[in-house]
């Protein structure tokens, strides 16, 4: 019974990370349009900034706030610089520069940091057994971090104008426009909170994994899945739908087979998309020809 | 029209690929003049760029180190390497930029078993440019003895059955095989119950298999604990047998830990921390803290050429396999060719590095050593388990 416990409690735990990400591309995208391919980079390389603060004598919550504002920040002029001068409409322009931007900056972490992987310290220490399996705080930890953090964006869409406005641009750029909303500083807010749900999962899972280049890859790979499951429209779906193949991922490993664990999550989103195109949460759009 | 012109510009840049690319079966010619020209590939992104990046700060090192001293024979070494990134068709363009394009005389301490196989066909066939010293290496590629082709480390599969004999030693009857599931850790895995049962044929080996990058090893280790192992053996890259020694820790799993020589590295000692405590592994190399004036060398030659590199395993192997490069490039008297250094790696003799076990080279031999080096993490280092030694012989 400890193995189910083990399984479904850090599945969870990984999920959450994997939503917090998702939740980041999804925010991205929906008001900007583009699938933000350096989301991952970005946010592994903040952490590593982090580390170094860290390292300088700075309280470890101090160091990982400075972290998730930086990504934020590099974000923000990352979309200001190479994806805005593309303009509207350049989807897949917009998809290859921030894949070649993701390499360049693999780069320069590399460049900056070294290539060694790196332990990173835990904000909370201790650990706590449930149902016979053992995790650590820092594991539990980013479940109630990721639920605080989704109901805050949920209310920041929902109850406050700039939530409107960030919506209203997500339906309809033009519209936005024509009632005063300015799409280009909704941009930037976008990219800056989508960045900073990333950049807080990388510090949430960075503890457990330690910091190496290219450690974040599965991670995102899994998140993407996640909002495809969960819908590409919807932001509680990118966080459910990065729970349930955290929780899938670790099911699979335990009762399935540990080599098999991809193909088993995998097809199984590739099934629910067959039946269900738009995701479990995602909206059918319709075009008029 | 306009299709036509794309066409057309398209072909002429083809052509134009095509005559610069290398001129094909003629040996290297970098060895002439004042400097001798040698090269290497290393995996310096993607998945295993953790293993690379340092091996390149090794090799690099001893290089700028006998620079630093005046050259070998009075010539300098320009040690040019490329990036691979662990894949066997960018391993061909690297060789062809390396051989083709720099003419280096050697690939000298590159990295790669399948990546470095890929670039035979060009490298030691078609340009007969010899490669010294991989970071690699599989049992048919000293048996029989390839013209070019020398080698200096035990091969991963020897030390699989190390790891498997020295569980059985320490008396351990059920040993479960934790390994990646790709081909080449497979293929390490396969020799660690042959290893074990050479000591106790009534030894009890079982596998569990675990998708490469796995980050989570919680489910593993639960899985493990119902099989109830008296030891393990790790067969993973070491950033996840890390992963795997905290989770062992952490859900109460007290079995000692056995891995082969990508394992010893300190990466893994800096992600597991306390959980790495008392693992076991047969490392290529002396310990990379060991106090001995050959490592203490290697360490300031890496301080020196690469400060941001920490001591370790994979940056000591390289050091030391280019270390035994420049010991054969000594005997060279004249010009240093491809020929000739196939020709001095053939003569014979024991290379002493102080930090590999003895090379030994002939004309029917090329693979200088196959012994193995019993490490275990003690207070946060890896220490040295006595002297070098022999793996048995189970590989074919």
């Amino acid at each position: 019974m400890s193995e189910f416990w083990l399984s479904l409690i850090s599945g969870i735990s990984n999920g959450a990370v994997y939503g917090l990400v998702g939740l980041g591309l999804v925010i991205i995208y929906r008001s900007t349009d583009v699938m933000n391919f350096a989301i991952g980079t970005i946010a592994l390389g903040c952490m590593y900034l982090a580390l170094g603060i860290n390292a300088a004598g700075i309280p470890l919550a101090l160091a990982l706030l400075a972290g998730i504002a930086a990504c934020s920040l590099i974000g923000v002029g990352a979309r200001e610089v190479v994806i805005r001068p593309l303009g509207p409409g350049a989807l897949f322009s917009a998809l290859v520069v921030t894949m070649g931007l993701s390499l360049i900056l693999e780069e320069a972490t590399r460049g900056i940091w070294g290539g060694e992987p790196r332990r990173f310290p835990s904000l909370v220490e201790g650990s706590l057994t449930i149902g016979g399996a053992t995790f650590t705080n820092q594991r539990l930890l980013v479940i109630p971090v990721a639920a605080v953090a989704m109901l805050g964006v949920a209310y920041l869409f929902k109850k406050t104008p700039l939530g409107s406005a960030m919506r209203a641009v997500a339906e309809s750029h033009d519209t936005a426009t024509l009632l005063g909303i300015k799409p280009q500083r909704v941009a930037r807010v976008a990219w800056a909170l989508g960045m900073g749900l990333a950049a807080l999962g990388a510090a949430m899972v960075a503890p457990t994994i330690g910091l190496a280049i290219g450690g974040f890859a599965a991670i995102l790979f899994r998140s993407f899945a996640g909002i495809f499951l969960g819908g590409l429209t919807s932001m509680y779906g990118a966080v459910i739908g990065g729970v349930i193949v955290g929780v899938l991922d670790n099911l699979a490993a335990t009762y399935v087979s540990a080599s098999w664990r991809d193909t088993f999550v995998f097809s199984l989103v590739i099934l629910v998309l067959l039946v269900r195109p738009q995701g479990l949460f995602g909206e059918k759009t319709f075009a008029r020809v | 029209m306009r299709v036509a012109s794309v066409l057309a510009v398209a072909l002429m840049a083809l052509g134009v690929a095509a005559c610069g690319s290398d001129d094909g079966g003629s040996s290297g010619g970098g060895g002439g003049g004042d400097t001798i020209k040698v090269g290497a590939w290393f995996p310096l992104s993607g998945p295993v760029a953790a293993s690379g990046i340092p091996q390149k700060a090794g090799a690099s090192a001893y290089f700028d180190q006998v620079n630093a001293a005046g050259g070998i024979n009075g010539k300098k070494v320009k040690y040019s390497t490329e990036d691979n990134a662990f894949d066997p068709q960018q391993t061909i363009q690297a060789a062809r930029k390396l051989v083709g394009d720099e003419k280096v005389v050697a690939i000298v301490s590159a990295n790669g078993t399948a990546t470095t196989a890929a670039a035979f066909p060009y490298v030691l066939n078609q340009a007969k440019v010899p490669i010294i010293n991989t970071y690699g290496g599989a049992g048919d590629w000293y048996k029989p003895p390839r013209p070019g082709l020398f080698g200096y480390q035990a091969l991963y599969e020897e030390q699989g059955a190390a790891a498997g004999a020295w569980a059985a030693e320490d008396g351990h009857k059920n040993i479960v095989v934790v390994r990646s599931d790709p081909a080449a850790f497979a293929g390490v895995a396969k020799y660690v119950g042959p290893g074990a049962k050479s000591v106790d044929p009534s030894v009890n080996v079982t596998e569990q298999v675990v998708k490469f990058q796995t980050s989570d090893y919680g489910p593993i280790v639960g899985q493990l604990k119902g099989k109830n192992p008296d030891a393990v053996v790790l067969i993973l890259a070491f950033p996840e047998a890390a992963a795997f020694l905290k989770q062992a820790k952490l859900q109460g799993l007290k079995v000692p830990a056995y891995g082969y020589a990508p394992t010893a590295d300190e990466g893994l000692i800096k992600l597991a921390g306390d959980a790495a405590n008392g693992f076991n592994a047969v490392s290529l190399t002396k310990p990379a803290m060991d106090p001995s004036p050959e490592m203490e060398e290697y360490r300031a030659a890496l301080k020196k050429s690469a400060p941001k590199e920490q001591p370790s395993g994979n940056s000591a192997a390289s050091f030391a396999a280019a270390k035994a490069f420049g010991e054969v490039l000594k005997t060279i008297k004249g010009d240093v060719s491809s020929q000739s250094i196939s020709a001095a790696f053939t003569k014979g003799g024991t290379i002493e590095t102080g930090i590999l076990p003895p090379l030994e080279y002939s004309k029917d031999k090329h693979l200088g050593a196959t012994q193995v080096q019993r490490v275990t993490v003690k207070d946060g280092k890896f220490v040295a388990e006595g002297e070098f030694i022999t793996p048995p012989p189970v590989v074919k």
